[in-house]
């Protein structure tokens, strides 16, 4: 395995009395297979207006080899939050990063895992294709959504989010799979088409918009919305849930999409 | 003694076009004919800012222009994330040259719609906007809903000019061929004026939005009795109007776009629209605060492809309200510079925003003193758009006008400035370059 | 002044007869002259082995305006697809079928175009497509305001006052800095203002009039002038099913009818749309072929062929109902924007698909047409950008109509209902760069009435706008053609080099062109009197306010079309 560390260097963002963060989509183990030291420590990355050697930002370690990316590690270590992009677009191998992350950690990935061991600012996921993303601590708003104006978001992969997650959740999604284990803020699952939510603890207006799909939510639900209709008990894995179909809103021939709450 | 007719208000998105203005011997205005009194008192206007100044020491010491402009030039050209934020009260022609400069210094440009109407915008690029210009609403609409809204407060001659209290072709009955309808969290001064005034609980319009679509659709029967404080026979009976309407207008305003479920609030709202339209003529219209908030997004979109908090520090635009916006890069403590062109936001950004603009330069450009002066690092005072300086601008509904010049003055126009400053720039970067 | 000189290029310039000779052109201070003063000292082109034709002429392109810029708003996804960073002279370009007004400039200068027509301007925001127009670089440009839809348009074609509506509509094309007059949807579109519509024959409601009758009243105000341009007209009932037959009568409103110039009584706009056999779209086929019939028979039509490019792109027209019945069919977002007094407009995303069998064969449409007409001088080619496909789509469909190999590899890679519903696999018909050049260029010129304005030929005194295609005369391989007219090897416009090798190498600004239809001073001094009761009475704006001033033409053509005799 290829391990390539990017550690933070302290105070390395900033900028008079900002913190400019600095786009690190370059970095992703695809990208960087089949490079050498020198060529990887003068990859350019986009800090504010200006690009910079990644050197300048990060101390750059460099170990082991790899015959694909799927055997390329990155990790990132120290303050993360103004990190962004991290694991964009990638297609293979892994990612750790050490810290709570910046915006649009893990957006548009194809395949290959990242591991965050904190935090994932906003637009985690957003438009996953495929992989997998583990965030430890919580998730901000527009998880595993899409980009302003589009009308479909995840298509497929799996996430879980051991801490809470933001507003708006997987908005649009077509498919793939989302797991929060603390509570979701409102409109999780909106204008849902596919795939499968689980919110182990509370949800405030899930589904609204949906057209299919399926949300569970094993806590409470907080402004439950007024256009879904309930049809019948069911039993999960021991537990009874409500079942609801929706959203009525968008009229009887889309609501397709399926909410269950836990009793 | 002069008397200008036709003359073009450049206060709020109405845009009324007939106020008479009197000027003296001595090229001031003396009287302001046919404007509301908020419209009277930005045309008559009040103590300026009397000469640029750069702030040594902590106190602004008065400069030339050639100074102030070069000193606001070194700033930006030196950022590494500037951000150029305000444009709402000044006209087009100011913009297009900001937009050059924010190309030109890989800035982030935004205005004051990301903390106004930006969700409403945001709903458009989510469902599309059924609207209309408000000559439609005049000849034609029976029924005129506020919703979120209160113009008796905020534009003031929006109802006699353009809806309720209007008289058109299909309406020349006036306020006896319509019905109003307001909808709001309190009884405000509009909901005194309604046929109708339905009282929903702060944050539940995206509840009561959605039943009244599937109320509309046909499916009355999922909707509880009562939701978000509003009873279902109210419902029931609100969408009986609108089945029996000819043509029905809702205009909206901050009261749903900065609440619950925000911009979620707008797209909910226009599929009510769409809704709406399966039984009658349906449009929606957000009630425009400034009033050329809506002509500086028109410019951006047409320039850069987005309307507003657009990043270009990588050479092309990225559009991320919620990571592009000025409130949001000064929320995070990301921009080490900005310029705030005709707009105030120490008095209207979160404490955060404005404890981190306070901490880095901040070139300030209007003609009046404002809460922003007080930590601006260089200021610039300009010619009042509309009265002073000439230019287009567009109406709440995008209708395009050209404010005139009245009177002259002393003052330099936004746009120059900013040319200027963004010359000022190519020629310290040219000089980099070397 | 500068001097330039394009050596041994093969020239095609159809309005001059020339057809692929091997010629130097000479061009000095702009403008195309017989011979150099100082062939030393001037700029030496060598154009061997290249393809020279004038600059393109697009007739209708939707590239600036409140519509266009509602469209750019409503998909920031469409931005996303077209962005290019700041580049030398280029400033930032976005978006792919509604891009910002940079990239237009720039792509259809890279294409070899030089004008552009925006072909539907409301009168009462005609001021913001003229700051869009300014602010599209290179190329010039002109707009056409919608007359049909306006009440006073109504109120006279009612009362069969031709005498008023000519004046009217004189005063609205200098009002708007117009070029002549539009028409969308006529009648349709005033009904839409309470959600209803209507056919060709039916009233609209409210008025005691007919679309036919406006269409011929506005040919009859149109004639009145030497307007270099006829009506240009997207009738009733587009895209439905069956209105093939509505398209025959549309054609027959205006026949018999005389223009006051050497051209076509009336351009049909993006006819592809309105070429639907079929009741239903189960049983929906192309009906080119009568159509292109009537038009090979008759000599008062010109068409453009809206020809569709298949893939995702943003439809926006003037015609109200028929954008919201495609929001019901497709269930994509939806932007309606009803103008007082005047007009309309819709906006929607839209995927034309080549697993649809009814886009398939709509797909068929636009080529079968083009290669059905006998006559290139009738046709103008055109994808009604963006509704029917970006402009940057026209390379595609050039290389497809010069070539019959590439249509048959396209028909077998669509749906197969293309061998049943449309005529166009049995066609073996290929153009060649004469036509081509003369449906790209020569033919809008003619129809536009440019070609007596510098526009569309390379005689002497025309604009120099010269486009160069880095292709042999003798090409046939598809492919090599549609990447030479996607990036010329050099565009020039006005005598500058604009495009060297497919980038752009300067951005000098274009030029707006306008109309002054020139009316009798009494006559217009009665219909002021109708046009200030309606600003009293119903506008929401004044009067005064509402004619587009002089700043916002800086660089103008001015035409004027005196009354004809």
């Amino acid at each position: 395995m290829r391990q390539i560390v990017f550690k933070l260097r302290d105070g390395a963002l900033r900028s008079g009395a900002a913190e400019v963060p600095v786009d690190v989509s370059p970095l992703t183990p695809d990208k960087l297979f089949g490079e050498g030291e020198d060529e990887i420590k003068s990859t350019k990355v986009w800090w504010g207006n200006r690009q910079e050697n990644v050197e300048r930002i990060f101390e750059v370690s460099v170990s082991g080899d790899a015959s694909s990316a799927e055997e390329v590690k990155v990790v990132f270590e120290g303050e993360l939050r103004k990190v962004k992009r991290i694991g964009y677009e990638m297609s293979a191998g892994e990612i750790v990063a050490e810290g709570s992350v910046g915006m649009h950690c893990g957006a548009r990935m194809r395949g290959g895992r990242i591991t965050v061991n904190g935090s994932a600012d906003c637009w985690a996921g957003c438009e996953m294709h495929g992989g997998t993303l583990i965030i430890e601590g919580d998730a901000g708003d527009n998880l595993c959504a899409c980009y302003r104006g589009e009308t479909t978001g995840m298509t497929g992969g799996t996430v879980v989010v051991k801490g809470n997650a933001g507003e708006c959740i997987a908005q649009y999604m077509a498919g793939g799979e989302i797991t929060v284990r603390g509570n979701a803020d409102m409109l999780a699952g909106l204008d849902m088409k596919g795939g499968k939510i689980v919110i182990e603890g509370d949800a405030v207006m899930p589904g609204a918009n949906m057209s299919g799909g399926e949300i569970i939510v094993k806590g409470k639900v907080i402004d439950m919305m007024p256009s879904f209709k309930y049809e019948e008990t069911v039993t999960i894995d021991g537990e009874e849930y409500k079942k609801y179909r929706g959203d009525f809103a968008i009229g009887e021939k889309k609501a397709k999409g399926t909410l269950l709450i836990r009793s | 003694m002069a008397v200008y007719t036709d003359v073009l208000c450049p206060f709020c998105g109405c845009i009324c076009d007939d106020i008479v203005v009197e000027v003296g011997e001595d090229g001031k205005i003396t009287k302001v004919r046919g404007a509301c009194a908020i419209g009277r008192s930005k045309i008559m206007g009040h103590d300026r800012m009397e000469s640029p100044a750069i702030r040594e020491d902590g106190e602004l010491r008065d400069c030339s222009y050639d100074e102030a402009i070069k000193r606001a030039a070194e700033i930006l050209a030196d950022a590494r994330r500037p951000l150029l934020y305000g444009w709402s009260s000044t006209v087009c022609e100011t913009d297009r040259v900001g937009v050059e400069l924010a190309v030109e210094i890989g800035a982030i440009i935004d205005n004051t719609a990301s903390v106004c109407h930006g969700p409403s915008i945001l709903a458009i690029q989510d469902v599309g906007l059924p609207s209309c210009t408000l000559g439609q609403i005049r000849n034609r609409a029976d029924i005129v809903i506020y919703w979120g809204s209160n113009p008796v407060f905020a534009h003031p001659n929006h109802m006699k000019r353009y809806s309720y209290l209007s008289k058109g072709r299909f309406t020349p009955g006036g306020k006896k061929d319509r019905k109003m309808v307001v909808v709001d969290v309190r009884e405000t001064k509009s909901a005194k004026l309604a046929d109708l005034f339905v009282k929903v609980r702060p944050g539940g319009d995206f509840l009561v939005f959605s039943a009244l679509r599937a109320i509309l659709q046909g499916h009355e029967d999922v909707v509880p009795d009562e939701v978000a404080g509003v009873e279902k026979k109210d419902l029931l009976s609100l969408a009986e109007m609108i089945k029996n309407a000819n043509f029905i207008i809702t205009f909206f305003g901050m009261g749903v776009t900065h609440s619950g479920a925000r911009h979620n609030n707008i797209v909910n709202a226009i599929e009510f629209t769409r809704a709406a339209h399966l039984h009658t003529k349906a449009t929606i219209m957000p009630m425009r605060g400034h009033y050329n908030v809506n002509g500086f997004n028109q410019v951006c979109t047409w320039l850069l492809g987005y309307p507003f908090s657009i990043d270009l520090s990588q050479g092309y635009p990225w559009y991320n309200p919620g990571e592009t916006g000025a409130v949001d890069v000064l929320v995070h403590g990301e921009c080490d510079a900005a310029l705030i062109i005709s707009s105030d936001p120490a008095s209207h950004f979160p404490a955060d925003a404005v404890r981190h603009l306070a901490r880095i330069p901040v070139i300030q450009i209007d003609p009046y003193p404002n809460p922003t002066t007080e930590f601006a690092d260089v200021v610039i005072p300009s010619a009042i758009c509309g009265v002073e300086a000439e230019g287009s601008v567009y109406r709440m509904d995008s209708v395009p006008l050209r404010v005139r010049k009245i009177v002259d003055s002393k003052f330099m126009a936004d746009e120059e400035i900013i040319r200027r400053i963004l010359e000022e720039v190519r020629a310290i970067k040219e000089k980099e370059g070397e | 002044m500068a001097e330039l000189l394009i050596k041994n290029g093969v020239v095609f310039d159809p309005i001059n007869g020339v057809k692929g000779e091997k010629m130097d052109i000479c061009i000095r201070d702009g403008k195309i002259v017989e011979s150099l003063h100082d062939e030393h000292s001037a700029k030496v082109i060598d154009a061997s082995g290249c393809v020279v034709m004038p600059g393109g002429v697009d007739a209708h392109a939707h590239i600036a305006g409140g519509k266009v810029n509602a469209g750019r708003l409503l998909r920031p996804e469409d931005g996303r697809r077209g962005l290019e960073p700041k580049r030398g002279v280029c400033k930032p370009c976005t978006g792919y079928s509604v891009p910002n007004t940079w990239a237009t400039g720039y792509r259809y200068a890279k294409m070899g175009y030089t004008f552009v027509m925006e072909p539907a301007m409301p009168p009462l925001t005609a001021r913001h497509t003229h700051e869009e127009l300014v602010d599209t670089p290179i190329i010039d440009k002109a707009a056409l305001p919608l007359i049909d839809n306006n009440w006073m348009t109504l109120q006279y074609v009612r009362d069969e006052n031709y005498e008023m509506l000519s004046a009217y509509v004189a005063w609205m094309i200098r009002a708007t800095r117009g070029y002549g007059i539009k028409i969308v949807n006529p009648g349709g579109t005033e009904a839409w203002g309470f959600a209803k519509n209507c056919g060709l024959d039916d009233p609209v409601p409210h008025w005691d009039v007919t679309p036919a009758d406006i269409i011929r009243a506005l040919a009859h105000a149109n004639e009145r002038y030497e307007m270099p341009h006829s009506i240009h007209v997207h009738g009733n009932m587009l895209g439905h099913p069956g209105n093939y037959e509505t398209t025959l009568r549309t054609f027959d409103v205006v026949k018999g009818i005389s223009a006051s110039m050497q051209r076509q009584t009336m351009h049909t706009t993006h006819i592809q749309f309105f070429c639907y056999g079929g009741t239903s779209w189960k049983d929906f086929e192309s009906k080119a072929d009568e159509i292109a019939k009537y038009v090979n028979e008759n000599e008062h039509i010109t068409i453009d062929l809206g020809s569709i490019i298949l893939g995702d792109t943003t439809t926006m027209t003037a015609d109200g109902p028929m954008e919201y019945t495609l929001y019901r069919l497709t269930g994509r977002k939806w932007t309606n924007h009803d103008v007082e007094l005047e007009t309309g407009a819709g906006i929607v995303p839209f995927l034309y698909s080549s697993r649809n069998p009814v886009h398939s064969v709509q797909w068929t449409i636009g080529l079968e047409l083009a290669l059905l007409l006998k006559n290139p001088w009738k046709v103008v080619l055109s994808t009604d950008h963006p509704n029917a496909g970006p402009f940057i789509g026209y390379p595609i469909l050039i290389s497809m109509l010069m070539s019959k190999k590439r249509r048959d590899e396209v028909m077998k890679e669509v749906h197969p209902a293309v061998f049943d519903r449309s005529s166009l696999a049995s066609i073996d018909r290929e153009l060649d760069f004469h036509e081509i050049a003369i449906i790209t260029r020569a033919s809008a010129a003619k129809i536009l009435g440019l070609h007596n304005h510098g526009k569309g030929h390379l005689g002497v005194g025309a604009d120099a706008d010269v486009a160069i295609y880095g292709i042999s005369h003798e090409e046939s391989d598809a492919g090599a053609v549609q990447r030479a007219f996607l990036n010329a090897k050099y565009t020039i416009k006005r005598g500058e080099i604009v495009v060297k090798d497919g980038e752009i190498v300067a951005t000098p600004e274009g030029r707006t062109f306008y109309v002054e239809p020139e009316c009798e001073e009494s006559l217009m001094n009665e219909v002021m009197k109708d046009i200030e009761r309606m600003f009293k009475e119903y506008y929401t704006v004044s009067l005064s306010n509402y004619p587009v001033q002089d700043v916002y033409t800086p660089h103008p053509y001015v035409i004027r079309a005196p009354m004809s005799g």
